[in-house]
């Protein structure tokens, strides 16, 4: 049960099914009883005329029926389902015309009192009314007489099961109708949670800054908060990046002054050669901290960015730095990826990967990105004197180290294994064809 | 050769000024980016070195403006930030190279240097035209191997001819790439400087490699050595 709607629609369907059925099933039941309770008049008011066509035989020492006295035309025709029989004490006395079948006799039976009841005989549902009576012979001596009266219960079994039928039916169509529309209703009340969903995309891919302020007021507390949330995010964000170049302006604006001074001529050479020494470690000091801040990782709403532009963008304005070193940038993209990454984070690591090739490549440098799967995979290779594996290590953790940082080496490839780390990518260093270093890193696409 | 400086810490400012007026150049200097831009549009200059965090008008939106108006200045842009957003970004914007802070300034003069060169359509680091062969980083002159010794008007006069051999260089823009505002502009002085280089660079006048256009200025008639030209 992933979805609310399929909740509400399971929790609808077994309630609604469970209360049908019930009422059904009493609806059947009342209907039965009344039904049978008709079936017992019935055959009450056909046992009273036969008991009043009774009476003594010829012999005076027995009763019979009176046919001429019957006005039950029924029981004449075996088709009306209506049967009659007279026993005495020990046998049938007298039967109706219609009565072809022989009927077990009634057992059991309370003087002067009526007592209905259902039996099957030879697969056939009859319904029997039997009744025992005194009656006086000629001398007024009491014997005890049996009338019994069957009736076919066909139709009555066909009566109920087309009222079934009925019931059942409407039941189903109810019951569907009444999904249908309660699936509607869901539908209405849950669309602002779907709008919501399609307004949380949309901010996702940086179409829209925040929600819409039409919701109903059960949900408007959250869209409200949401929204606080995200702008508190993006000021958040804004102020800490304005805070770090307030920082870095302020820090690195005095080191070149310092720098600046300790290129005069008056300084001896050792001296100026500490004074640039530390000059340096301060500022490698400063840059990798500062950049290492500045490396937003998993922001909570990454805009997805353009992943084969933005290196593009790169090495159109690489390709003006090195435009007095005859080398050759070669770029093997086809189409333009997204991927969620902070647009400043991949220029870093862009940038410093590119600028290594073209500071230590010869003449060549091959840039390739292939798409396979959910992945990119990006290539940087150089025909330069490329690096060994000792060397790889001692490079990507220079900003981890720096009291043994000396002047010249950059800080570039530390703050590239700073953000691979922070996004969890995949970077690796080979021997490019071309005989430089190769660099191969994998991102997942948008 | 004339310079614009746009940086807003005025120690810097003057650091860069100071060693840009040693090299030789005519300095405008101004510590905001509105003042910038109006040097940059109304100062016929070489280069022109931006900090990105300006007050007023960003190094970066001086940098969009004038390269809308079709400026080709060469830019140098100076970042405290070393993200390569900022790099990319005013790379992008229409800078032609960028320096982070704190930088040598060796490697700022040498960038200069650099652009100034590929401004004019050199690619290597020497000019040369003919057997007169120019190395902006020590200033020095040599004709067929023979070093010439120049004075730094003289030198800059002809660093400016030779950056735009074949070209026709008036008596102006030749004062105005020469001299700092408060210089005295007297245009007679130029006429002194010419002659002088003429004498120096050909002492029996069978060559005469500048050529004076009457109330045009002047042209150096050597072929220039450009590798892409």
């Amino acid at each position: 049960m992933r979805s609310i709607k399929s909740r509400m629609l399971f929790t609808s369907l077994v309630v609604l099914v469970g209360f049908m059925v019930l009422t059904v099933v009493a609806l059947e039941r009342a209907v039965e009883k009344r039904m049978l309770a008709t079936e017992d008049e019935k055959l009450r008011s056909l046992m009273y005329s036969i008991l009043a066509s009774v009476d003594r035989d010829a012999t005076g020492l027995s009763i019979t029926v009176s046919d001429e006295r019957l006005f039950e035309p029924a029981l004449f025709n075996s088709e009306s389902g209506l049967r009659a029989v007279l026993y005495d004490k020990d046998s049938e006395i007298w039967r109706s015309l219609s009565t072809a079948e022989s009927f077990p006799r009634a057992e059991d039976l309370q003087e002067a009192v009526l007592r209905f009841s259902q039996l099957t005989l030879n697969d056939k549902h009859w319904f029997q009314l039997a009744f025992s009576i005194l009656w006086p012979n000629v001398h007024d001596q009491l014997s005890l007489y049996e009338v019994v009266v069957w009736k076919d219960a066909s139709e009555y079994n066909r009566q109920i099961n087309s009222f079934q039928q009925t019931l059942w039916l409407w039941l189903v169509i109810t019951v569907t109708l009444l999904l249908l529309l309660m699936w509607l209703v869901m539908l209405w009340g849950l669309r602002p949670l779907k709008h919501i969903g399609e307004e949380v995309s949309a901010i996702e891919d940086g179409v829209k800054q925040r929600f819409d302020s039409s919701y109903p007021s059960e949900i408007k507390p959250l869209t409200q908060n949401l929204n606080l949330l995200l702008q508190r995010e993006q000021h958040q964000m804004e102020r800490y990046r304005n805070a770090l170049d307030d920082l870095a302006h302020s820090l690195k604006t005095p080191l070149a002054v310092i720098r600046g001074l300790s290129e005069k001529p008056v300084w001896q050479d050792e001296d100026k050669k500490v004074l640039s020494e530390q000059n340096e470690r301060m500022n490698q000091i400063v840059s990798y901290q500062l950049q290492r801040a500045a490396t937003m990782g998993g922001e909570l709403m990454a805009k997805p960015i353009e992943f084969e532009s933005l290196i593009q963008k790169t090495v159109s304005a690489l390709r003006k730095v090195y435009q007095g070193k005859a080398i050759q940038i070669e770029l093997k993209i086809e189409e333009n990826h997204l991927i969620r990454m902070d647009e400043s984070d991949l220029l870093e690591v862009l940038g410093n990967l590119i600028d290594n090739a073209c500071k230590y490549g010869r003449r060549q440098v091959i840039i390739q990105v292939k798409s396979i799967d959910e992945f990119l995979h990006l290539t940087i290779e150089d025909d330069g004197a490329g690096l060994e594996a000792s060397q790889v290590e001692t490079i990507l953790t220079r900003g981890n180290r720096l009291d043994q940082t000396q002047e010249g080496q950059g800080i570039g490839l530390a703050v590239v294994n700073e953000i691979v780390k922070v996004y969890e990518l995949d970077l690796k260093f080979s021997k490019s064809s071309l005989g430089g270093l190769k660099l191969s890193l994998t991102f997942q696409k948008s | 050769m004339r310079a614009i400086v746009i940086e807003d810490d005025q120690v810097i400012n003057d650091q860069i000024v100071s060693r840009l007026k040693q090299e030789g150049f005519a300095v405008d200097a101004t510590d905001n980016g509105v003042d910038g831009l109006y040097l940059m549009q109304e100062y016929p200059s070489d280069v022109a070195i931006v900090d990105l965090g300006l007050p007023q008008m960003s190094g970066m939106e001086v940098i969009k403006k004038i390269r809308a108006e079709g400026s080709q200045l060469p830019i140098l842009v100076l970042t405290a930030r070393g993200r390569w957003q900022d790099k990319v970004e005013g790379l992008d914007a229409g800078a032609d190279d960028y320096l982070v802070k704190p930088f040598h300034q060796e490697e700022l003069m040498a960038r200069i240097r650099v652009l100034i060169r590929r401004a004019a359509g050199w690619s290597d680091s020497i000019i040369q035209c003919d057997n007169i062969v120019l190395d902006p980083a020590s200033q020095r002159v040599t004709i067929s191997d023979q070093e010439v010794e120049l004075t730094a008007y003289e030198y800059k006069v002809l660093e400016y001819l030779m950056m735009h051999a074949g070209d026709v260089v008036s008596k102006s823009v030749l004062t105005e790439h020469l001299y700092d505002d408060e210089d005295d502009r007297d245009s007679n002085v130029i006429e002194v400087f010419i002659r002088r280089l003429r004498l120096k660079l050909d002492p029996e006048q069978n060559l005469q490699p500048i050529e004076t256009l009457r109330g045009r200025g002047y042209r150096l008639n050597l072929t220039a050595a450009k590798s892409n030209a």
